[in-house]
């Protein structure tokens, strides 16, 4: 895989470019990345206004921003099967790489739910929130080490809950400096 | 120029060159019956004055210029608002501190008139520029931080707020500065809407306790509004209103609530855990819902309530089949039963698997054991900021302590006050409190 860009300076700065724009419009472009880089974020709450704060002349000529939006509104209802679909479009070169990291985010999330969510799944259901064919989500499951058994409703992966991992500990000197002035505070 | 103007600006720009500010203060506080008097040649005056030099002069001119009461032809505004711009950016912030309610003015002008322009995106950056030049410390709360606020709600552009809204305000005003108590609250109140918007609704919750429990002596629109929005997400995030804290002052449970009907009305529907009966207030009261502008908030009311009646699932029952979630609930069917539950356990709201093989769903306890690093971490920090709120406190008492009227108020009072009563009380009290504090 490869390294995830920093997107979080590359929306400050688009956000800043917006805000700097006060003679003529918002080049076209910045709403365009901007939306689908919250999208991607999963900041589904600051792409709904971004969304409705375009212009319409903008959404106008431009349909791609319609395509990103779409992807957002399918996340928003969490309809993750729809979101692939809305994600098979031609993306322009600058929107394309967000899109292809966005989709493995989605399945990264998929995956991270289900293990949370289900003891049993319905195998083909599993395939069909990753939009992988049988085979390839049965390759997943193994990868995972789940289970998969037979029932008579058919075959059923069996997801295994994430071990807690905790942060790095913080060091001793760090603790026992806050404890020390936790004390000192309480005495006095 | 008009020798009354050009007097007035060649004693603007020699009192600016020796740095005796407050005098020009005096002399702007005299003269600006001369500046109205003149006004069409206001454009001179500002091409004589620089920014940066003679910001107080500037202040003055442009205050003046945008506070036209008749609508401005939109060329002129143009021309003003580039030269606003301009000041707002390179003005010294030390000169118009000296002045801070005419520099609040200016904002308050510049954001009507965006506003009726249609344009408030335009005047985010600006104000966030105005806002941080007449702060002396970012904690401080200015009359300019509401303008901003509108204008991000009016734009939909809210991140640019936020990261004002985040900081905790512990200081109003200044010297020589009038806060009108009314930028006070349409702060907050904006700010609980934004939080509201995305969805921050603890802190919104905050925002509008913080608008209503303003001290007053007459009902505002924005408290009774404030009002309204506190009920409508105290029962989102919790399912019932929230009692005020004790200072809450009289009106409220004397004028706001009776204009609030509609809103308990729904809180006693809610408490019934019934979704037929949310729904039909929610049908019976829609008018005054769409009139207050709060539909949205009441459609979230209503999917609380489902998400509310499945956690109590969680409190009664270990195995459920996802039929009896979906009748329990009142949910649509299994298929909605599901997306609500997957949509909880994701937002880490209930602990719980689903079995598709059964069609049943497990309910588990909350795995937090509280004995790794990250609750350490979170204890730690909530400790810190319940320590630096103490340190404040203690040291608004000392200011207040050592404030004069309060000395002089405290000290009368024990003279007065020496028949029974509540006022010996009083006294009592106030004679005793540095005791307790040594």
């Amino acid at each position: 895989m490869v390294n995830a860009p920093d997107y979080e300076s590359v929306i400050k700065k688009l956000e800043n470019e917006e805000l700097n724009t006060t003679v003529g419009p918002v080049p076209c472009p910045v709403y365009s990345k901007l939306l689908a880089l919250y999208v991607q974020q999963n900041d589904l709450c600051n792409a709904k206004f971004l969304w409705k704060r375009i212009p319409d002349s903008v959404k106008q000529s431009n349909p791609e921003l319609k395509s990103i939006w779409n992807v957002g509104v399918q996340l928003w209802n969490r309809n993750f099967t729809d979101a692939y679909a809305a994600l098979n479009v031609e993306w322009s070169p600058e929107i394309a790489p967000i899109m292809q990291n966005l989709q493995h985010e989605i399945r990264a999330r998929v995956i991270k739910v289900v293990s949370l969510a289900y003891s049993t799944m319905d195998l083909e259901a599993f395939a069909k929130s990753l939009n992988y064919s049988v085979e390839e989500a049965t390759r997943v499951a193994q990868e995972h080490k789940w289970e998969i058994i037979d029932t008579p409703s058919g075959k059923m992966v069996c997801p295994v809950r994430p071990p807690y991992s905790y942060a790095q500990v913080t060091s001793n000197e760090d603790q026992l400096a806050k404890l020390t002035e936790f004390v000192s505070f309480l005495e006095n | 120029m008009a020798s009354p103007l050009k007097q007035f600006v060649t004693s603007i720009q020699n009192l600016s060159a020796q740095g005796s500010y407050r005098e020009i203060v005096d002399m702007l506080n005299k003269s600006s019956d001369v500046l109205v008097k003149y006004r069409e040649q206001l454009p001179s005056v500002l091409e004589s004055l620089d920014c940066q030099q003679h910001s107080l002069g500037v202040l003055a001119v442009l205050c003046l210029e945008l506070s036209t009461t008749a609508p401005m032809p939109p060329d002129t505004f143009e021309k003003a608002f580039l030269k606003v711009q301009e000041f707002l950016s390179t003005c010294n912030g030390e000169q118009i501190r000296l002045m801070p309610d005419s520099f609040a003015e200016l904002c308050h002008h510049l954001t009507k008139n965006l506003i009726e322009f249609k344009t408030p995106m335009r005047g985010i950056a600006i104000l966030q520029k105005a806002i941080k030049k007449l702060q002396m410390s970012s904690t401080q709360l200015t009359p300019v931080h509401a303008d901003l606020c509108q204008l991000c709600l009016l734009a939909k552009n809210f991140k640019p707020a936020l990261e004002f809204l985040d900081i905790d305000m512990v200081s109003i005003g200044q010297e020589n500065c009038s806060f009108d108590a009314k930028y006070f609250l349409l702060y907050y109140y904006y700010g609980g809407m934004i939080y509201a918007a995305v969805k921050q609704y603890h802190r919104a919750l905050f925002f509008f306790e913080v608008a209503i429990t303003t001290p007053a002596s007459a009902v505002s629109f924005i408290m009774l509004e404030a009002y309204h929005k506190y009920i409508l997400i105290s029962l989102i995030i919790h399912g019932k209103i929230i009692p005020f804290p004790k200072y809450t002052s009289q009106i409220v449970a004397r004028f706001i609530r009776p204009l609030s009907q509609a809103y308990h009305d729904l809180a006693t529907a809610y408490a019934t855990n019934n979704a037929e009966d949310v729904r039909n207030c929610l049908s019976k009261y829609h008018e005054t819902y769409v009139r207050d502008n709060n539909v949205g908030l009441t459609k979230q009311v209503l999917s609380s309530l489902f998400k509310k009646n499945i956690q109590r699932l969680t409190r009664v029952f270990l195995t459920l089949s996802l039929s009896d979630v979906a009748t329990k609930a009142q949910l649509s069917g299994p298929q909605q039963a599901v997306v609500y539950l997957i949509k909880m356990i994701e937002a880490g709201e209930i602990f719980a698997t689903i079995n598709q093989k059964d069609g049943m769903v497990m309910f588990h306890d909350d795995p937090e054991k509280y004995n790794n690093p990250e609750m350490m971490k979170k204890l730690e920090n909530e400790i810190s900021l319940c320590m630096d709120l103490n340190r404040k406190i203690n040291q608004m008492e000392e200011e207040i302590d050592v404030n004069p009227q309060y000395v002089k108020k405290a000290n009368s009072n024990q003279e007065e006050d020496l028949s029974p009563g509540q006022g010996l009380k009083m006294s009592y009290s106030s004679m005793n409190m540095p005791g307790v504090k040594e």
